[in-house]
C-alpha cells in the first residue's frame, strides 16, 4: 500500500525550529511583519531542499543560513527607507527616561538594545543576533554570512562596540567603580 | 615577562573576556593591562554589564510579533505545497528503466524510460518546481512493482492520483480499465461500452495510449476486437506480451494475437465463467466478453465455474 505523507519528517523540523527562526528574523529584519513573511519563505525553501541534506547536516545552522540570505536580500531591497526608519527609532529614544534600575524594568533595557541592534548594518546585526541571542558558533555564523569565522567574530565585536557606545550616548550603562 | 599590551591592542580581547570567549593568552594580556589602566578596567566592566543585558534578550518578549500566527500560516502554505508536490525516482526493472512519481494522494505516474533526460523533463513539464527527485521516497513503491513484475504479487493496491489524466473521459476510461482483472483481457470496444460510449472505440484507444499509469492501470489487458494486441508504449508491443504472459494469458505466434477459442470467458454481469464454446458465446462480439488465460485467475477474481459447461470438469486443453 502507498504510505501517506502526513508522517513527513519535515513536520518535526518546523516544530523544533520555527519559533526560533521567526524570533531571529524579527531582529534580523527589525520588523515583525517582515519576519512573518520571511520565516514562511525560509521554511518553504527548506522544505523543497531538505531531502538533499546529508544525514549529519546541522539543520539548525542550515535554517539560519537560509533565513540570513533571505533577510539580506530583503534588506537590500528595502534599502535606504528601512535604514532611515531605524535611525529615526533610535533618535526617538533619546527623549525617553535614562537607564532605569532593577529587574522590573529589564525589558526596557532589552528594548533599547533592540533599537540599537536595529540600527546596525546588516552583517553586524545578523552576526550579533546569531551569536548573542541564539548562541550559534562562529563557524555557523560565518557560513550564514558567507564569510570566515574570524570575520563573523569581527562583526559581533563591531556590533557590541556600537551598542555599548549607543548605550553610553543614551546614558544607560552606569557602572560601579 | 612580555610587554603589557596597549589599550588599542587589548580592545578586542576585552570584549572577548567579557563574553567568556577569550583564550588564555588573550585573557592574560587583558588582566595585565587592566591592572595598570583604570579606563580599560571600566570598559571591561561595561562590557560585562552589556553581556548581562544582552543575555536578557534571549528570553525577552518581542513586541508585535506573533510566531503562532506565522506558524499557522506556514503550515497552511506547506499543506498547499505538499498537495502540489510530486516526488519521483527512476529505477531499473525487467521491462527496462521505469520512472515512478507520486503525490500525497497517490501514485501519479509510471513511465517507461528510454532517455532519463527526457523522462525528467516530462515530469518537470507537468509539475514544474514542485517535482523533486527522491529515490528513497519512492523505493518502497518500486519494490512492490518489482514483486509484481516477478509474479510474486498479483495486485498493486496503490492509491492513485489521476491529476495528469487529460480529460474526464480519459479518467472514466482509466477507471474502467483498472477493473479488468489480473490474468484477463477485454477489448477496446468492451471498455467503450463500460464507460457508456460504445461508439467511441478509437477515443478509448487514444485515452489508453496516453495512460499516465501503465502497468498499474492495466492497459496491457485491453486488446483489439479481433484479438490482436494492437499497440503498447509506442512501438513496444513486446512489453504488452510480456506483461500478459506474466499473468498467464497466452499470446500466440508472431502475430501477437490472443485466440479466444483457448480462453475462459466471463460475460458480465454473471458471476460464472465458461469454456469458450458454451451456449451462444462463440457468436458474441469480443466487446461483451472478458477472457481469462486460466481458471485460477478467473476464480481469484471471484467467479465460479459455469454449471452448464463445467470448466472445472472440462478444462480447455492446452
Amino acid at each position: 500500500m502507498v504510505r501517506d505523507m502526513t508522517g513527513d519528517p519535515f513536520e518535526a523540523i518546523v516544530a523544533t525550529h520555527h519559533a526560533e527562526i521567526h524570533r531571529y528574523l524579527v531582529r534580523a529584519t527589525s520588523r515583525p511583519g517582515d519576519a512573518d513573511d520571511l520565516s514562511q519563505e525560509t521554511f518553504v525553501r527548506a522544505y523543497k531542499a531538505y531531502r538533499a541534506l546529508p544525514p549529519d547536516a546541522n539543520v539548525r545552522a542550515w535554517l539560519f543560513t537560509i533565513a540570513t540570505n533571505l533577510s539580506r536580500n530583503h534588506f537590500r531591497a528595502e534599502g535606504r527607507r528601512r535604514q532611515a526608519m531605524a535611525m529615526a527609532a533610535v533618535g526617538a529614544t533619546e527623549q525617553g527616561p535614562s537607564w532605569p534600575e532593577g529587574e522590573a524594568i529589564a525589558n526596557q533595557a532589552s528594548q533599547k538594545i533592540d533599537r540599537l541592534v536595529a540600527a546596525l548594518p546588516f552583517k553586524q546585526r545578523a552576526a550579533f543576533t546569531m551569536r548573542k541571542v541564539h548562541e550559534l558558533d562562529y563557524d555557523a555564523i560565518g557560513q550564514s554570512l558567507e564569510c570566515s569565522a574570524e570575520s563573523a567574530r569581527a562583526h559581533v565585536f563591531q556590533a557590541l562596540r556600537k551598542i555599548r557606545q549607543g548605550l553610553d550616548d543614551l546614558d544607560v550603562v552606569h557602572t560601579e567603580r | 615577562m612580555s610587554r603589557i599590551p596597549t589599550c588599542r591592542e587589548v580592545e578586542r580581547d576585552l570584549v572577548a573576556v567579557a563574553a567568556g570567549e577569550a583564550g588564555p593568552a588573550a585573557a592574560d594580556g587583558v588582566d595585565r593591562h587592566v591592572a595598570i589602566c583604570a579606563e580599560c578596567r571600566d570598559e571591561l566592566q561595561r562590557y560585562r554589564v552589556l553581556e548581562d543585558m544582552v543575555s536578557d534578550l534571549r528570553d525577552a518578549p518581542i513586541p508585535e510579533a506573533d510566531p503562532a500566527l506565522a506558524r499557522a500560516e506556514l503550515e497552511s502554505q506547506l499543506a498547499d505545497i505538499r498537495s502540489r508536490l510530486v516526488t519521483f525516482g527512476i529505477f531499473g526493472s525487467p521491462l527496462g528503466k521505469i520512472l515512478i512519481a507520486r503525490s500525497e494522494l497517490g501514485i501519479s505516474m509510471v513511465r517507461y524510460v528510454s532517455s532519463e533526460v527526457s523522462a525528467r523533463a516530462r515530469v518537470r513539464q507537468l509539475a514544474g518546481d514542485d517535482a523533486i527527485e527522491d529515490e528513497a521516497a519512492i523505493a518502497p513503491v518500486y519494490r512492490e512493482l518489482l514483486d509484481y513484475l516477478h509474479a510474486r504479487e498479483t495486485r498493486l493496491d496503490w492509491a492513485l492520483d489521476l491529476r495528469w489524466a487529460t480529460s474526464e473521459f480519459q479518467k472514466r476510461v482509466l477507471t474502467a480499465t483498472a477493473e479488468v482483472p489480473y490474468g484477463a483481457v477485454a477489448s477496446y470496444g468492451g471498455i467503450a461500452k463500460r464507460v457508456g460510449a460504445p461508439e467511441s472505440v478509437r477515443a478509448v484507444a487514444q485515452a489508453l495510449r496516453h495512460n499516465p499509469l501503465p502497468i498499474v492501470i492495466p492497459c496491457h489487458r485491453v486488446i483489439g476486437s479481433t484479438g490482436d494486441l494492437t499497440g503498447y508504449a509506442g512501438t513496444r508491443i513486446e512489453l504488452k506480451e510480456r506483461l500478459l504472459s506474466l499473468e498467464g494469458v497466452p499470446v500466440r505466434g508472431a502475430a501477437h494475437r490472443i485466440d479466444r477459442r483457448h480462453m475462459y470467458v466471463w460475460v458480465a454481469p454473471y458471476t460464472e465463467y465458461c469454456v469458450p464454446t458454451c451456449g451462444s458465446i462463440p457468436e458474441m462480439p469480443l466487446s461483451q466478453l472478458t477472457l481469462f488465460g486460466s481458471r485460477r485467475h478467473a476464480e481469484a477474481s471471484g467467479l465460479s465455474p459455469c454449471g452448464t459447461c463445467r470448466p472445472d470438469l472440462h478444462p480447455i486443453s492446452a
